[in-house]
């Protein structure tokens, strides 16, 4: 490592496969990643997205297909040239070393000066608020510190990229929010390119820039959180990233999320009801209720509707009108 | 992770290693097949003269039938002692059953030697030198604590919910015992019992101290042999040996590999 | 036996016939070789007092201490090369490699020895073959001489080296040395830095196991030292059982028993000892 590495990274990832014997697990995924991005990999389990995650870091061997990084094709590098930060799964925390020789050994086995490492270690520990817990190992750290450690070693060696797998996973949930604002705070402010896996669609709505949801090792849809919600191109999307009912027009199939929908007794409507139907249950959220309606037909649909907003208390087996606006319903492209 | 030249080093050094842990104790074959009447190579003839010798001296068939009696009851008195002292430390989990357990591994953790000397001093005055139970109690001493490793881990995957349901069910506890723990646990206790029978057959340095004229074991007898170096019956009961031994596993792999199916299913 | 069960719990009425049988056959003997050790054949240190005065006593204690320690360094060192490939094996692969392992760890001490005897004598398989290919005209003195004890004990010692190590690498998370590698260190400085003190406790126990068997190992030295190599198993064998004085082997004894407990506190400041244990049973 002669010179300085370069502190941010644009990937170009094209045509990559990866079989495991005959089970095909990534199929010419295509995807080309900004600098500084913030792109979080969604998908259930089983959709190929940390196999796609570990042939970016060098753990898995390319089928076919090539990643570039800056122009220049890093597949044949071995995964401890590629120069990527990586927050494993469990965070992999080294259990007989300090939170400071954690942090500082990208640095140690780089054969850097002690001084060094220790200028940049304790920089790090600022960045992540660790600063009390220099001496501690592992065990005797909370989960979120453990998180914090494992992200501080990450970048430690100023990655031009930085990969995340499933990072929050074994935080509680209260926890999982707080430190995902930290990880979004600490992206804006290093400008390093995050890649990040998960599961939970709250989590990539809230922290990403783009998504990339991923089904049976193929990239199903890529945008902003907000075009993937507001406008879905398949029926998976649709009912993987949020809920939504779905509206056979003899045009073509619709997404309708349960929360675009107007509803009130029958009859008692402002303009024409699109669809009429009969209350099956309601269920209290606190800010919202759910109201399950069937509607003739053998269809059922989901209105969320919020708390404050119902007038009139609605039964079961009542009769109901539902509306919406045009621009509520979407047009599926696929399936 | 790619394979670099370390790892292929160390996996052909790994291969020859065992080849060295196993490959040695054959040699046993090709000497008991000489049809020369001392230990030696046989060069081009073959004879099975050797097992016939075996299997016709009242010395080796006396030994074998010694051998199966104390290694068969030893096998029996230190499962069922050893398989209770397992449940009932399960039972009892303390800090105090951990320091019994702690102290009823020692005789499987003090050298034979020392548990042969105190074999032989006890033996003495109780009359027990050159008998049967003097052999079988011995033998049972140090094989129960394997016993008690072996159903001791069987037990630390037995759910103790399935004995309060039980218990709930209605079951009393010696019922739940017999149905419902001891069948749960089987594999231990039969590679306990495996075990068991394993270190009374092939023990020598107690046999040494505690037997004579009247028991005269299988190990005895070869240690004899070897001592003398010069009959090659020897060889032959070492090929037997290794045939038996062979065959154990074999049953042993092959029940434990059904065992683990069927608790995957 | 209800009023008892209120003061005890009931697990204790399985635990006790074993737990008898083993106090009253096994430790009051051995508390009776202690005692013995200041008491015959005249009370007092006497015997201890030889460790002092006696030169072959010192050397036979010299030997074993030597012995072992070359011992346990061999077979822990080997048992980690087969334990490592073991566990970065495939599945099939790693079965088969278990399965050599506890064949060898099953056939019988007395075949073994026997068949190192065929092997290292002065017509040996060993000396035969070398002669053969013409690497030496003079047989090699493998046995009567420490080389045969260890290449003896060795042998019987790696499988009990194995165990501990394969039970403590298979517990190692893999995705520990992934990271080390993210983070740029080589394959070699992986295995110094963080795969070799992640195993230091299955080291410590092999070790430590090995070195307390190869102790009171008696048959191998007896066979393969040929009387030239006295060790202190078969020093005591002499004095019980041909000139029956129990004083001196008591002492040996009682160090021996002292040493060991000790070593196995040691160990359990490293790691449960069930689980060392436990792993030869698997």
């Amino acid at each position: 490592m002669a010179s300085p590495v370069p502190t941010q990274g644009n990937l170009n990832i094209r045509d990559l496969s990866k079989k495991f014997g005959d089970f095909l697990a990534v199929d010419k995924v295509n995807l080309k990643i900004e600098k500084g991005e913030f792109l979080t990999l969604l998908g259930p389990s089983g959709s190929g997205k940390t196999t796609l995650l570990m042939m970016i870091a060098g753990f898995l061997d390319i089928t076919a297909g090539d990643i570039d990084l800056n122009g220049a094709s890093i597949a044949n590098i071995p995964a401890e040239k590629r120069n990527f930060g990586m927050v494993f799964q469990g965070y992999a925390l080294f259990p007989h070393m300090t939170v400071r020789e954690n942090i500082g050994y990208a640095l140690s086995v780089r054969k850097r000066p002690a001084s060094e490492i220790k200028a940049r270690v304790d920089e790090m520990l600022d960045l992540v608020q660790l600063q009390d817990f220099t001496d501690r190992k592992p065990g005797q750290l909370s989960g979120g510190q453990q998180q914090r450690v494992a992200l501080a070693r990450a970048l430690s060696f100023a990655p031009p990229v930085l990969l995340l797998d499933e990072p929050l996973g074994a935080l509680d949930k209260k926890l999982r929010v707080e430190v995902q604002d930290q990880l979004k705070d600490i992206h804006d402010r290093i400008g390093t390119t995050f890649i990040y896996v998960t599961h939970d669609q709250e989590e990539a709505l809230s922290m990403s820039d783009r998504i990339v949801i991923m089904r049976d090792g193929r990239t199903e849809q890529v945008g902003t959180p907000l075009e993937l919600y507001e406008k879905p191109e398949s029926r998976f999307v649709a009912s993987f990233l949020g809920k939504s009912n779905f509206l056979e027009q003899p045009d073509g199939l619709y997404a309708l999320r349960p929360e675009k929908i107007d509803i009130c007794a029958a009859g008692t409507g402002a303009g024409p009801a699109r669809l009429t139907g009969t209350v099956r249950s309601i269920t209290y959220f606190g800010s919202m209720l759910r109201v399950m309606v069937d509607i003739a037909g053998g269809t059922e649909v989901e209105v969320d509707v919020d708390s404050w907003r119902i007038n009139t208390p609605l039964s079961k087996g009542q009769k109901v009108d539902l509306t919406w606006s045009d621009a509520a319903s979407v047009k599926l492209a696929r399936g | 992770m790619r394979s670099g030249l370390f790892a292929r080093f160390n996996r052909v050094g790994a291969w020859i290693l065992l080849l060295f842990l196993v490959t040695p104790a054959l040699v046993a074959i090709p000497v008991s097949l000489t049809p020369k009447r001392f230990l030696s190579m046989p060069g081009g003839e073959y004879s099975l003269r050797h097992f016939t010798a075996l299997f016709s001296s009242p010395e080796w068939l006396s030994s074998f039938f010694q051998s199966a009696v104390i290694g068969l009851s030893t096998s029996a008195l230190a499962t069922i002692l050893g398989t209770l002292c397992a449940i009932g430390l399960w039972r009892v989990s303390s800090k105090y059953s951990e320091v019994v357990r702690a102290f009823l591994l020692l005789p499987m953790i003090i050298p034979q030697i020392i548990s042969a000397m105190a074999f032989y001093r006890l033996w003495v005055p109780l009359g027990l030198l050159d008998t049967y139970p003097g052999m079988i109690l011995a033998h049972t001493i140090l094989a129960a604590p394997l016993v008690l490793i072996t159903v001791s881990a069987s037990l630390a995957n037995f759910d103790p919910k399935l004995e309060q349901a039980s218990r709930n069910l209605g079951a009393s506890s010696w019922v739940t015992m017999w149905r419902v723990i001891l069948p749960s646990i089987k594999p231990g206790v039969f590679a306990g019992a495996l075990f068991a029978f394993i270190l009374s057959w092939d023990e020598i340095v107690v046999t040494l101290f505690v037997s004579k004229f009247n028991i005269y074991t299988l190990p005895r007898r070869m240690w004899n042999g070897i001592r003398e170096n010069t009959d090659p019956t020897v060889a032959a009961a070492a090929v037997v040996l290794i045939a038996l031994t062979l065959i154990a596993f074999a049953v042993f792999a092959l029940v434990s590999r059904r065992n683990a199916r069927q608790s995957r299913t | 036996m209800k009023t008892l069960g209120r003061y005890i719990s009931p697990g204790w009425f399985l635990v006790a016939p074993f737990l008898l049988l083993v106090a009253a056959f096994y430790l009051g003997p051995i508390l009776n070789i202690l005692w013995l050790s200041f008491t015959d054949p005249v009370p007092g240190v006497g015997n201890y007092r030889e460790l002092y005065e006696s030169d072959a006593l010192v050397r036979i204690i010299w030997t074993t201490v030597r012995v072992c320690i070359v011992t346990t360094v061999f077979s822990v060192l080997l048992g980690y090369v087969i334990a490592y490939a073991m566990v970065h094996a495939h599945e099939n692969k790693r079965n088969l490699m278990l399965g050599f392992v506890l064949v060898s760890f099953w056939i019988s001490i007395l075949v073994r020895t026997f068949s190192w005897l065929m092997l290292l004598g002065r017509n040996g398989l060993v000396n035969n073959a070398f002669e053969t290919i013409g690497i030496i005209s003079e047989p090699i003195a493998f046995m009567r001489n420490e080389l045969g004890v260890l290449i003896g004990m060795v042998h019987y010692m790696v499988p009990y080296a194995v165990l501990p190590l394969l039970v403590n690498m298979q517990t190692l998370d893999m995705r520990v040395m992934n990271a080390s590698r993210n983070l740029g260190a080589s394959g070699t400085q992986t295995f110094w830095r963080i795969y070799l003190p992640l195993t230091t406790p299955g080291l410590v126990a092999s070790t430590l196991l090995v070195f307390i068997l190869s102790l009171g190992f008696y048959v191998t030295p007896a066979v393969l030292g040929g009387g030239k190599v006295l060790m202190v198993a078969e020093y005591i064998y002499v004095q019980l059982l041909v000139t029956l004085q129990w004083g001196t082997a008591a002492m040996l004894a009682a160090l021996m028993l002292f040493g060991v407990l000790g070593l196995l506190y040691v160990m359990s400041r490293f790691m449960k000892l069930s689980t060392v244990f436990g792993g030869t049973a698997s």
